[in-house]
């Protein structure tokens, strides 16, 4: 195989953030927003990559981080074999030129004041081209270059004197990839070009951007949410949860078979614009994704995961499982009020089985049974106590997971994904990589 | 057939703006019946959103609703006014437009409610999230017990602040009763740990918790008909996938009708019974499911259909629709078939204001490809359909 275009490994970005003056006063640590935690992944030349994944997952800083717009936390980018990280200031005028980027909001993205001919011809300023021209000057260079740029992407050579808001959003998103083109690159980052348009435009673009592809044999790292959007257009994908890279396959087989819990969730999650979609119930995820600042220890989706696994000597059903650990959550960030259950099973706060009883009720659906029962049952009467930490801790002796204990790493076969119910499997070779495969002990 | 609780004719409404006229919604028809679910389709500035703030009468100055007709069933409205208004009652059916502002003010709540796409600014930032939805439960209950007084009494409340950013100070209409319903609403909308929840501040949601604290205030007054305007747009979509499940079932637990309005076909198909696709504030084709995704007349609905991909085959290239969403300014609209400027199939016929035709007593459509074959011979080139503006500024592939 040959070398790929773009290597990212371990990349990490982490934004610090001062809570507050006072602690800022104070000299206290910043907090750390773990934004992109140690992610690799390969951009082979001619093809799309596509980056998918839900609001806040890291996408973007992921896109911005490996074109040096943003300073990598640790990790490294190697783009056509240098390290981008480490690139003296001509191969980085270089890297500039041969890597562009595309943003979401054709609004905001294009500067109001200046007429689209000089947003186009701006890079080629920037960089002097041409160095010389001849029989004409260099500006009427530029402005043929930008007026066949402006062509190609769909706009007429006779819009060049016209200003942004003269334009649609399609029309202006075309603008946004002309001016990206204009250093004929190899390798775009395009985050979100078509989430802000409506899908009769959306598909426009879409469009030009497969024409574009094949025209010029550009290299795409394509960032979205949309699932349907991603599978239309990307050769492979990498689908993100908080920070992290959980799956990575061809995009036929990721979509036909995805493996990793989250995966499957996005995907049954989508509504599909079809008769057989009617009346369809979805398996929702429950609850909202952690926040960056304090992401859970071991596998980041083990919150959620309706897999997550539990102790190998315990006899639980799935179901259950995910219940008390949905409970041990709760009581751990102290999201469980005994107050309101007690004022609902016994004013007096005398019978502690009642408490136990509204508790269960109110957290744990079906029947519990044996142990299971024994434990959560010792728990719920610390609760009544008033005892919510010792609750949780109960909870946690007894039913910890390995997805808690250890961090699931992305394997390197051609199709990884970072779960623990697939490692050891044949298709994957788990192999070392210093922020993934460390195991981390729960605090 | 069940039905018809909501009843939407030849509606229009427009915005006199400095620009020029805005014709937002256009002769408007589409009904709603009883526990089904209505969707209303199309992409940004169709007229979608002004279609919903006008039936629930929340259009404001520059706008207006300049004509039709709002039938809604309620056996005593039509009681009331029976003798004093026989124009506005029709059997049970009442005309809203023409009751009395105050009584129409009255209906938001019990009848109408609304959830919006942005749950963050659809609360006031300063107040406990229990103590708003409370403060609709006490408007509610209030109209209850004494409809005539609440009638004033409701004014400038609209829903509570759901609707209309209350300046009084709403400590003192909240009592502990409308308390402890607000945090059973919160309760029924899927909200963990309630009682604490209440007494957080909206900042303290996620965007998924606090869109279920909206659906819970819309819920207070019991309406018969909940209008979600792009309820999951702002959402993740495993976050979606949680909302449309609860919306499902608290329209099957509360036996309400649900006005649906968004821009993606997948949620419409999840969720609705019935769609009207809209275009340039048109209602351009309507009808069930089936016939709107499965037998589509429109070009435009096909074109629709035709450029989204699917997430389960990835096959093909995308068919998209050329050139632009329209402006609705009244002096660029062409007296033709608004989407002929974009449509494959433009012809002659096409050059003058279309009807809306009925296919069937369900189907029914706003093209003359309902009566007769395309014609290439007799085809327009569509640059020629319209002499709007905006011409010049169109790309198309
Ligand atoms: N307050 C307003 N003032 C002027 N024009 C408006 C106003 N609200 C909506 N419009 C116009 O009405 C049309 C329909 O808008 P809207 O109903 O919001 O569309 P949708 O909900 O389908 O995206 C658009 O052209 C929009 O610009
Ligand atoms: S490692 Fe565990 S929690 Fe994470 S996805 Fe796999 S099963 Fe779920
Ligand atoms: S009326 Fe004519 S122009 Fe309009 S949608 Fe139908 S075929 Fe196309
Ligand atoms: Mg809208």
């Amino acid at each position: 195989m040959t070398e790929p275009l773009l290597a990212v490994r371990d990349l990490q970005k982490y934004y610090s953030e001062q809570d507050s003056f006072v602690d800022s006063l104070l000299g206290r640590d910043p907090t750390s927003v773990k934004a992109v935690d140690g992610i690799s992944f390969e951009v082979e030349r001619g093809e799309t990559l596509g980056l998918v994944g839900e609001s806040g997952c890291g996408k973007s800083t992921t896109g911005e981080t490996l074109l040096r717009l943003r300073e990598a936390t640790g990790g490294a980018v190697t783009f056509d074999g240098t390290n981008v990280f480490e690139m003296d200031d001509d191969e980085l005028k270089a890297f500039r030129r041969d890597a562009q980027i595309v943003f979401q909001d054709p609004f905001s993205s294009l500067d109001p004041r200046m007429t689209v001919g000089d947003i186009v011809a701006e890079p080629l300023k920037i960089h002097g081209i041409p160095e010389s021209a001849d029989g004409e000057s260099k500006r009427e260079w530029r402005r043929d270059k930008v007026a066949d740029l402006l062509e190609r992407v769909g706009l007429s050579a006779n819009h060049l004197d016209r200003y942004p808001h003269e334009f649609s959003g399609g029309q202006r998103q075309r603008v946004g990839i002309a001016r990206a083109l204009a250093l004929e690159p190899e390798f775009i980052v395009l985050d979100e070009p078509v989430s802000a348009l409506d899908v009769s435009v959306q598909a426009q673009v879409l469009n030009l951007l497969d024409d574009l592809q094949e025209e010029f044999g550009l290299t795409y790292l394509f960032i979205a949410h949309d699932l349907s959007v991603v599978r239309h257009i990307c050769d492979r994908v990498a689908v993100m949860y908080l920070g992290n890279v959980v799956e990575l396959g061809p995009t036929d087989e990721l979509f036909e078979s995805p493996k990793h819990p989250y995966t499957k969730a996005l995907l049954e999650s989508v509504p599909r614009p079809s008769t057989a979609e009617h009346g369809r119930r979805v398996e929702a995820l429950s609850g909202d994704v952690p926040s960056p600042r304090n992401p859970p220890s071991g596998c980041r989706f083990r919150t959620r995961c309706p897999q997550v696994i539990p102790p190998d000597d315990l006899d639980i059903e799935q179901e259950t499982y995910r219940a008390v650990m949905d409970l041990r959550d709760a009581l751990a960030v102290g999201d469980v009020n005994p107050d309101h259950i007690w004022d609902a099973a016994d004013p007096d706060r005398a019978d502690t089985e009642a408490f136990i009883e509204e508790a269960r009720a109110r957290h744990i659906d079906g029947e519990l049974r044996g142990e299971v029962a024994g434990v959560v049952d010792t728990a719920l009467g610390h609760l009544a106590e008033g005892e919510p930490d010792r609750a949780a801790e109960t909870l946690r002796e007894r039913f910890e997971s390995p997805c808690e204990t250890q961090r699931p790493a992305v394997g390197d076969a051609s199709h990884p994904a970072a779960c623990h119910l697939y490692e050891g499997s044949d298709e994957v070779t788990v192999i070392g990589t210093t922020a993934g495969a460390a195991a981390e002990a729960d605090d | 057939m069940a039905d018809t609780i909501l009843s939407v004719r030849d509606l229009s409404t427009r915005f006199f703006t400095e620009e020029g006229q805005v014709n937002a919604v256009e002769n408007v028809s589409f009904d709603v019946e009883d526990g089904e679910i209505f969707g209303i389709v199309g992409e940004s500035g169709s007229g979608k959103s002004v279609t919903a703030l006008s039936v629930i009468d929340l259009i404001e100055s520059p706008g207006r609703v300049t004509q039709g007709e709002i039938w809604y069933r309620n056996a005593d409205l039509a009681e009331e006014f029976r003798g004093s208004k026989p124009e506005a009652v029709d059997g049970d059916l009442v005309d809203i437009r023409r009751l009395p502002k105050g009584v129409r003010r009255s209906l938001r709540g019990p009848s109408f409610s609304m959830v919006f796409q942005d749950p963050m600014s659809s609360f006031n930032p300063s107040i406990t999230v229990g103590e708003q939805i409370a403060e609709a439960v006490e408007v509610q209950r209030r109209a209850r017990s004494n409809p005539r007084s609440t009638r004033s009494r409701t004014q400038g409340y609209g829903l509570g602040s759901l609707l209309v950013d209350s300046l009084l100070p709403s400590k003192s209409y909240v009592d502990d009763e409308s308390m402890d319903r607000a945090v059973e609403l919160l309760d029924q909308v899927g909200i963990p740990d309630p009682e604490d929840r209440a007494d957080e501040y909206p900042h303290q949601f996620s965007g998924g918790m606090l869109q279920r604290a909206m659906i819970a205030q819309a819920l207070a007054g019991e309406p018969d008909i909940l209008i979600a305007d792009e309820p999951t747009t702002a959402l993740d979509v495993t976050i979606q996938a949680q909302i449309l499940n609860l919306l499902r079932d608290l329209q099957e637990q509360e036996g309400m009708s649900i006005l649906m309005i968004t821009h993606d076909l997948g949620v419409i198909a999840r969720m609705c019974d019935r769609v009207g696709v809209m275009y340039a504030g048109e209602v351009v084709e309507r009808g069930p499911l089936a016939d709107i995704f499965e037998n589509p007349v429109h070009p435009y609905t096909q074109g629709l259909l035709g450029s989204i991909p699917d997430v389960d085959d990835p096959s093909g290239r995308l068919e998209p629709i050329s050139g632009n969403v329209p402006s609705l300014l009244d002096s660029e609209m062409p007296d033709a078939c608004y989407f002929a400027d974009r449509c494959p199939k433009a012809m002659t016929d096409c050059l003058t204001r279309i009807p809306e035709y009925e296919l069937d007593g369900r189907h029914s459509v706003r093209c003359v490809l309902a009566e007769q074959e395309y014609d290439p011979a007799d085809a327009v080139d569509s640059a020629d359909a319209t002499d709007a503006a905006d011409q010049e500024v169109s790309a198309d592939d």
